[in-house]
């Protein structure tokens, strides 16, 4: 199981990480922008992605659409400041899979990814 | 002049630190800023727009950025370098963003991206038509300021 997190704060980038392996995901690839992100998933072999919205040079919505226009599948959870309602819509509707706004607990972010891993279980 | 606008403010700083830090900041009163830091300080910024014009600052001196960086770090941090800067940056972020949620504008507010400043004795200029009002904070990671202008275009 290989996370792409995708955050410009070094700092979100860690927390994430760490509440990942909190989860059994041991091994995460790290993007600071949503180009970044966008050329990590080009090279394959990702099963997980936490995007943030606001970045730089390409912000995690572009990055989202980016990422489902080219066929990827891949789950994603934003993890994002932005909390309006409306927001939330529009991420959903363009591809997310699920939503976790900062501030957050490394517990919160955890039952996510759980429940992520679960619905992309295959059934026994 | 209503200066109600400040209190999303003071929420979201309470709703970041307690949930990202495990620290309860205390506030102790309001007033008009002028800008001047006392002493040195580690200065983050962020910019809101749309149906307003605003910007958040927190204002940390840096035994406090120190000890919470750290805190969000996970490993001690014993000057203010690059990572420390970085996540002074991204409490102001989680700031801004969490009282931009409370006034709940439609469209949304657009969210700058953070800046942060580190210096003596340095003073923010504020455009003159601007307000900004500064709540103090004292925490168990140490005191910080912060300062808000929020002004309806």
């Amino acid at each position: 199981m290989k996370a792409l997190v995708v955050d410009d704060s070094l700092t979100i980038r860690r927390i994430v990480i760490k509440a990942l392996g909190m989860v059994g995901v041991q091994e995460a690839t790290e993007a600071g922008d949503g180009a970044e992100a966008v050329k990590a998933m080009q090279a394959g072999g990702i099963d997980l992605i936490l995007l943030d919205w606001n970045m730089p040079k390409m912000s995690g919505i572009d990055a989202l659409r980016a990422i489902r226009q080219a066929g990827h599948k891949t789950p994603v959870i934003m993890v994002t400041t932005e909390a309006e309602k409306s927001r939330v819509i529009e991420a959903i509707k363009s591809g997310a899979n699920d939503y976790l706004i900062k501030p957050f607990s490394p517990d919160q972010l955890a039952a996510k990814v759980k429940g992520i891993l679960g619905a992309a279980a295959p059934a026994s | 002049m209503d200066v109600s606008y400040i209190n999303p403010f003071i929420e979201a700083v309470d709703t970041v630190f307690t949930t990202m830090l495990d620290v309860k900041p205390q506030r102790n009163g309001l007033k008009v800023s002028d800008g001047q830091a006392k002493g040195p300080l580690v200065t983050s910024l962020v910019g809101l727009s749309g149906q307003v014009s605003g910007v958040v600052a927190l204002r940390f001196p840096p035994q406090t950025a120190l000890q919470l960086a750290s805190r969000m770090l996970g490993t001690p941090m014993t000057a203010v370098n690059d990572e420390v800067t970085d996540a002074v940056a991204e409490l102001a972020n989680m700031v801004a963003g969490s009282a931009k949620a409370k006034f709940n504008h439609d469209p949304p507010l657009e969210l700058g991206l953070p800046t942060v400043v580190d210096g003596t004795g340095y003073r923010l200029r504020y455009p003159t038509k601007s307000v900004w009002l500064e709540v103090p904070f004292t925490s168990n990671a140490g005191n910080f300021t912060m300062e808000v202008t929020y002004n309806p275009n």
